[in-house]
């Protein structure tokens, strides 16, 4: 019969993770990156929770949930870097006027 | 003598020696302000408690009898610097006291002392009064060292004093032109003396093992301490070692003798070297008058009169050849020059010649006794002159003079007085005569026995021994009385400058009056007294000469020289007040006529002298010292600058290499940091998806290199 197991969670995360890359790579607004990287974080999160169940030992007979523990930690983690990026965001517009993150090429070499 | 006179002599000599010493430290410390008007009073007062410390011991030394004076010498020597290599050990310091040493003191003390007081009064409102005193104060100390050293090496140190302060003194207006070339010239010419006195220092201290202790000859006797054999016993054992003796002696010691003569020879201006003293009336007239009487050209006879019994035969003939020129050319000269004071400097010459004469023909004891009474009135002659020059506004040219005598009686009759006394003046066909008269006389009559002595050596040239003395004496007569009637007789000549004389102030008057007395006493009243100090001395000095022609000498004086002089002074005296009362007419037409005009060109112009050392000697050391300046720029500066260039090229390489490699590689290696940071500059294009990519990229790139290496080198 078929069964959920952890190839599914895993190319799961492999999808979100690749459409995040691809959101990076493709958005010039700042918001847009903002949300690619969310996609990227929450990869990550997936795949933690999964290996905890499946590998980690997380399981039915297992009371291990050093997984669960770290996605909650990505979690903050993505909340205050949304914090302080969307804080860096507007001061870049009040410098610009705009969020187009091609214009911040100041320091380039 | 008792031990306590001996030990007072020797107190007060020493104090008489050291007193114008500490006055010129005083002087020299206290400043201008403290000191200056009353320098010249301190320093008279300090000569006169000087003058007195020799009068006492003067008067000490006449209380002890006439036989018992004769050859007693006090010694008092402490050591000095040892020089252990010799037989003596040391070199000795201290005080000899002879009946040389008792006179001098008394006659060096007693002129510094008047020449002082003349000095309050000549030197009024100089701007450097107190540094003067100081300067005449050192100057008596010196020579007051010489006269009381106890050997040649002590009396050098003090004969190089005296040297130095005569530079002083003959430079002490220095801002002018003459004074600096006279007192280089006078130093320069000592030194040279100074060089024959090293010489002959040098072979006796080798030969004596530096046993130069001077007492008189004959050995020491009355108070000594130290070292008791003398230089002469030393020479006397030694020579008599190797069968030589005083008539046949070894080579060396006629060296030495000669040697220390030519020290001599600097310092009394004997020819060769006679030309710095009358280049020395360049100094203040007080210190013409102390330089040509008591002082330094003293210093010379007395030297001689020192080293005279080891004076071999030849040295004798040295000595008085010496003598003989100078005082004949120096005569000439003083003939024709019309500037006073140089005319009384060239008599100064003369008369030196006299002395150095009769100490080289044996005329010991009158050569000495010239010494002290020519010191009396030439010292008082430069007073007078000093006078004249301070009456006439500085000017010394005797044309320019002329019936001074009227405005100027007691200088005009010191003056005579002197005149008088430089001429031997005396009462025909007796023996009664004034100063100069017993002294040069005694000179001539040792001269004509020397003369009839070396006869055999040399033939009828020995008679010039004594004609020439006798023949300058007159010459002696004629231009002291050519200076006395051009300066005081006649009609002025300057009627301004004549109206403007005055008599001087009294302290400069009472030490002309002194020495005029001195001069008329020393001889007449002084003579038995005289004959107890420098005659007594004489015997102790025979001792190794062997020559017994002073006998002679005394026989002479009663026959024919008395005549002979007797007369001289009358008929030059008045010949030469005759002639050059109407100034200088007459003797002009006289120095025009052919012949004659030659020797005056010749001997108003020094005989040349000047010229030739102009010419030859400075001339010689100008063109070494050019060959020395062209070998130090071209020679030693040229390898000098090559050792600079060599310098130069390897600083250059060691440059080259530093800048090319050393730089070279730390700028290689920046450079390729810069080009290598330049290439991954590019990346940094600023663009946020271009880093992602490139981050992304290289994750899977180390992904699969992961998995790469994994699967082919297994697990």
């Amino acid at each position: 019969m078929f069964e959920i197991g952890i190839m599914h969670f895993v190319v799961l995360s492999v999808v979100v993770f690749a459409a995040g890359i691809c959101t990076l790579l493709t958005k010039r607004n700042a918001i847009g990156i903002l949300i690619g990287i969310e996609l990227i974080m929450n990869a990550a999160g997936i795949n933690f929770v999964a290996y905890n169940r499946y590998v980690w030992g997380g399981g039915e007979a297992g009371s291990l949930i050093d997984g669960q523990i770290f996605t909650i930690f990505i979690i903050v983690l993505a909340a205050a870097e949304a914090a302080i990026a969307l804080a860096i965001f507007l001061n870049f517009y009040n410098t610009f006027s705009s969020i187009d993150v091609e214009r911040a090429d100041e320091m380039k070499g | 003598m008792a031990p306590q006179q001996a030990e007072l002599i020797l107190t007060l000599l020493g104090m008489a020696t050291l007193l114008p010493l500490a006055s010129a430290f005083i002087m020299i410390i206290l400043t201008r302000r403290v000191m200056f008007k009353a320098a010249g009073w301190f320093a008279t007062a300090v000569m006169a408690g000087s003058f007195v410390c020799a009068l006492v011991s003067l008067v000490t030394w006449l209380g002890v009898p006439e036989a018992d004076r004769r050859g007693l010498s006090l010694l008092k020597s402490i050591p000095w610097i040892p020089i252990p290599s010799t037989e003596a050990g040391h070199l000795y310091l201290g005080i000899l006291v002879d009946n040389l040493t008792i006179a001098m003191m008394a006659m060096v003390t007693l002129i510094s002392l008047l020449v002082h007081l003349y000095s309050i009064g000549y030197m009024n409102g100089d701007k450097r009064y107190n540094r003067f005193f100081a300067y005449l104060s050192l100057f008596t100390f010196s020579m007051l060292g010489i006269v009381i050293s106890n050997s040649i090496m002590q009396m050098f140190v003090f004969w190089e004093l005296v040297g130095l302060t005569s530079y002083l003194l003959i430079g002490f207006w220095f801002e002018k032109r003459g004074p600096q070339l006279a007192c280089k010239k006078a130093f320069v010419m000592n030194r040279i003396g100074d060089a024959g006195f090293l010489i002959g220092f040098g072979i006796l201290f080798y030969q004596l093992g530096g046993k130069l202790l001077l007492p008189a000859a004959g050995g020491a006797s009355g108070m000594v301490e130290g070292q008791v054999v003398t230089m002469f016993d030393a020479i006397k054992t030694l020579i008599e070692q190797d069968g030589h003796s005083i008539t046949n002696p070894p080579l060396w010691l006629t060296a030495a003798g000669i040697g220390l003569f030519f020290g001599a020879i600097g310092k009394s201006a004997q020819f060769p070297l006679h030309t710095w003293l009358p280049d020395a009336m360049e100094g203040p007239t007080p210190v013409s008058s102390i330089v040509h009487s008591a002082t330094m050209v003293a210093a010379g006879v007395y030297l001689t009169g020192r080293i005279y019994p080891i004076l071999t035969p030849a040295a004798h003939v040295f000595v008085a050849v010496i003598g003989l020129i100078t005082l004949v050319i120096a005569a000439c000269m003083a003939l024709v020059m019309t500037d006073i004071k140089r005319v009384l400097a060239y008599s100064t010459l003369s008369q030196l010649g006299y002395m150095i004469l009769g100490l080289g023909a044996g005329a010991y004891a009158f050569a000495l006794f010239h010494l002290v009474t020519h010191a009396f009135f030439k010292c008082c002659l430069f007073q007078c002159s000093g006078s004249v020059i301070n009456a006439a506004h500085h000017e010394q040219d005797m044309r320019q003079y002329g019936g001074l005598g009227k405005k100027l009686p007691v200088t005009m009759a010191c003056y005579l007085v002197c005149t008088l006394a430089i001429a031997g003046a005396s009462i025909p066909w007796t023996e009664f005569g004034i100063s100069g008269f017993y002294s040069k006389d005694g000179i001539i009559a040792g001269t004509v026995s020397y003369g009839h002595a070396l006869h055999d050596t040399f033939g009828a040239a020995a008679n010039l021994f004594w004609l020439a003395p006798t023949v300058v004496a007159y010459i002696t007569v004629f231009y002291m009385a050519r200076s006395f009637a051009l300066t005081f007789l006649g009609k002025p000549r300057n009627q301004k400058l004549f109206d403007h004389a005055h008599e001087a102030p009294w302290t400069m008057c009472v030490p002309q009056i002194v020495l005029a007395a001195m001069a008329i006493l020393t001889a007449p009243f002084l003579m038995g007294f005289w004959q107890s100090l420098i005659v007594a001395s004489e015997p102790q000095v025979a001792w190794i000469q062997g020559a017994d022609h002073l006998a002679h000498g005394h026989a002479m004086h009663t026959t024919h020289v008395y005549l002979l002089n007797g007369l001289a002074w009358i008929i030059m005296l008045a010949a030469g007040i005759i002639l050059y009362i109407p100034g200088m007419k007459f003797s002009s037409k006289i120095a025009a006529i052919p012949g004659i005009n030659l020797l005056y060109t010749w001997a108003y112009n020094k005989f040349y002298f000047d010229a030739l050392y102009d010419t030859f000697v400075v001339g010689l050391g100008k063109l070494i010292s050019m060959i020395a300046a062209v070998f130090d720029k071209y020679i030693v500066d040229g390898i000098v600058n090559l050792v600079g260039l060599l310098g130069k090229a390897a600083a250059f390489l060691i440059g080259a290499f530093d800048i090319h490699l050393i730089d070279g590689s730390v700028n290689a290696a920046a450079a390729a940091a810069h080009s290598s940071g330049g290439l991954l500059r590019a990346t940094h294009a600023g663009r946020v998806r271009g880093y992602v990519l490139i981050f992304f990229a290289s994750a899977v790139l180390v992904v699969l290199a992961v998995v790469t290496t994994v699967m082919v080198f297994g697990a």
